[in-house]
């Protein structure tokens, strides 16, 4: 005798019961089935959703390397290089590989991200009434290229320090609100502790914040509009 | 409240009905086009007019429609069914398969080519280093040693970025003007247009060129490459 309902049963349960209180079903059929073009299919509409990829195998790697990273700039040689060098390169199994495919893919996200603008571009799909979707477009990029120069700082070595110092001087001679924005970022006289504790806040809660709200506002219209025909 | 299959839920016509969207107090509704969905009778909305003085903050607003809002009729809606294939799983199956050969070309390039990804000594303010930016930002380090620095580091770079969000207007405004003046029968898109086309070439040329420049070590009009 069964005493317990089939699996089969108790999804279907579930699954209603969910209906009951929201358009369940109703809203996964219309992410899921969404009708498609035909031409859609051409190889060189694939690059967004690479860049897509590219950027969820960030979060991940990201995440598991903030578990050994410490954002202490104290000291020499200072627990952040320490953490980065020692006990996420040597110390912690599979470190040295989630480090390598984070870094790897951030470069290739910048290929592939300058990759599918291009394709963007050629295909002059910025146009009407996809112009609101290409800005959304550059914001993602400028996004991305501030995660790329907040995370240059955080393994706290000379190369990044000296570039990092040299971007703040560039950013304080900028006219009008170049001294404000550098001194933000660099958070106290000179570039030191306060600074690397900032640039980490920015890499890892205010930018995957906004990358992942702007890449929701970027699919959300991509549906709305469906994609440009090819050439 | 009576009890049946669902959940009874007070509505907003004050009727008894299955399903979300409780309020306890009757409230008429209007229904609006498609009938699905309902608004507030006009005597319960905020009026708005132009010198409303909420404007600024609806714009701000307008992020929640995008948000959240029903997405609405679609292209593809209107092809036949045979120009057309299901998102999942016909459109989506190459996705996993494309993150599976990333994710192997990442591995392997974190395997094999451990160099790029060395770290130098813990940054110490007194032990100064030759700064090198990452790869791609070698093409505005380069510029920036052509030359007058408030040109190369501020005006031109804001340019490219505020040239880069205004560009399909841009395009729009000036591209009708000049296929008036060409005689050509419409503005084309850039990958069909030597104009468009050719000023983008010219443009990802332009940053290839300087990023070289900025890696190998050679002197053009007295500005070093690599070596400074
Ligand atoms: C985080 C970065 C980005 C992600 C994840 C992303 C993702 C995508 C995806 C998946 C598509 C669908 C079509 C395709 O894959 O080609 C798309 C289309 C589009 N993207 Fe992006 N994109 C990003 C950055 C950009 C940038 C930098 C631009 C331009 C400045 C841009 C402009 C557009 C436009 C206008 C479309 C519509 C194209 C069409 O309908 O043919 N996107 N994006």
């Amino acid at each position: 005798m069964a005493i317990l309902p089939h699996p089969r049963q108790i999804q279907m349960a579930v699954v209603d019961w969910l209906d009951q209180r929201f358009p369940f079903t109703q809203s996964v059929d219309e992410a899921l089935y969404q009708r498609v073009p035909n031409f859609a299919n051409a190889f060189y509409y694939c690059f967004g959703g690479m860049v897509f990829v590219l950027i969820v195998l960030q979060l991940v790697t990201g995440v598991l390397l903030a578990i050994y990273y410490v954002p202490d700039a104290a000291g020499n040689p200072a627990p952040a290089y320490t953490s980065v060098q020692t006990t996420i390169m040597k110390d912690v199994s599979l470190g040295w590989l989630i480090r390598g495919v984070h870094f790897w893919g951030a470069n290739l996200l910048v290929v592939m991200i300058v990759v599918h603008m291009a394709r963007v571009f050629w295909t002059g799909s910025y146009r009407a009434p996809r112009e609101l979707n290409w800005m959304v477009g550059v914001v993602l990029l400028l996004v991305v290229l501030f995660f790329s120069l907040t995370g240059y700082l955080l393994p706290w070595d000379t190369k990044a320090y000296w570039a990092t110092s040299v971007t703040l001087q560039v950013m304080r001679g900028a006219p009008v609100v170049g001294g404000l924005i550098a001194s933000i970022l660099q958070g106290s006289s000179t570039l030191g502790p306060q600074t690397l504790q900032r640039f980490f806040d920015i890499h890892v809660f205010i930018l995957p914040a906004l990358v992942l709200l702007f890449m929701y506002i970027h699919f959300r219209l991509i549906r709305r509009h469906g994609i440009s025909e090819p050439l | 409240m009576k009890e049946r299959a669902g959940i009874l839920v007070t509505q907003w016509d004050g009727y008894l009905r299955e399903g979300p969207g409780a309020v306890t107090t009757a409230v008429p509704i209007v229904e609006v086009e498609s009938g699905e969905h309902v608004l507030e009778p006009p005597s319960k909305r905020m009026q708005i007019g132009p010198d409303h003085i909420l404007y600024p903050i609806l714009i701000g607003l307008a992020l929640f429609p995008i948000l959240m809002g029903a997405s609405g009729h679609h292209l593809a809606d209107d092809l036949p069914e045979d120009e057309t294939h299901p998102f999942f799983p016909d459109h989506f199956w190459p996705y996993p398969v494309i993150m599976a050969m990333m994710l192997f070309t990442v591995g392997l390039l974190a395997a094999l080519v451990q160099q790029n990804m060395q770290l130098g000594p813990s940054a110490d303010p007194r032990t100064v280093v030759n700064p090198r930016p990452d790869w791609y930002f070698l093409w505005l380090f380069q510029f920036l040693k052509v030359g007058n620095e408030i040109i190369t580091a501020y005006v031109i770079p804001a340019i490219i970025v505020i040239g880069l969000l205004l560009w399909p207007f841009i395009d729009q405004a000036l591209g009708s003007r000049l296929a008036r003046r060409l005689h050509w029968p419409w503005w084309p898109v850039p990958g069909r247009n030597v104009i468009t086309g050719t000023a983008w070439v010219l443009f990802m040329t332009f940053l290839v060129a300087f990023t070289f420049w900025a890696i190998v070590p050679v002197t053009i009009f007295g500005i070093g490459g690599s070596t400074t």
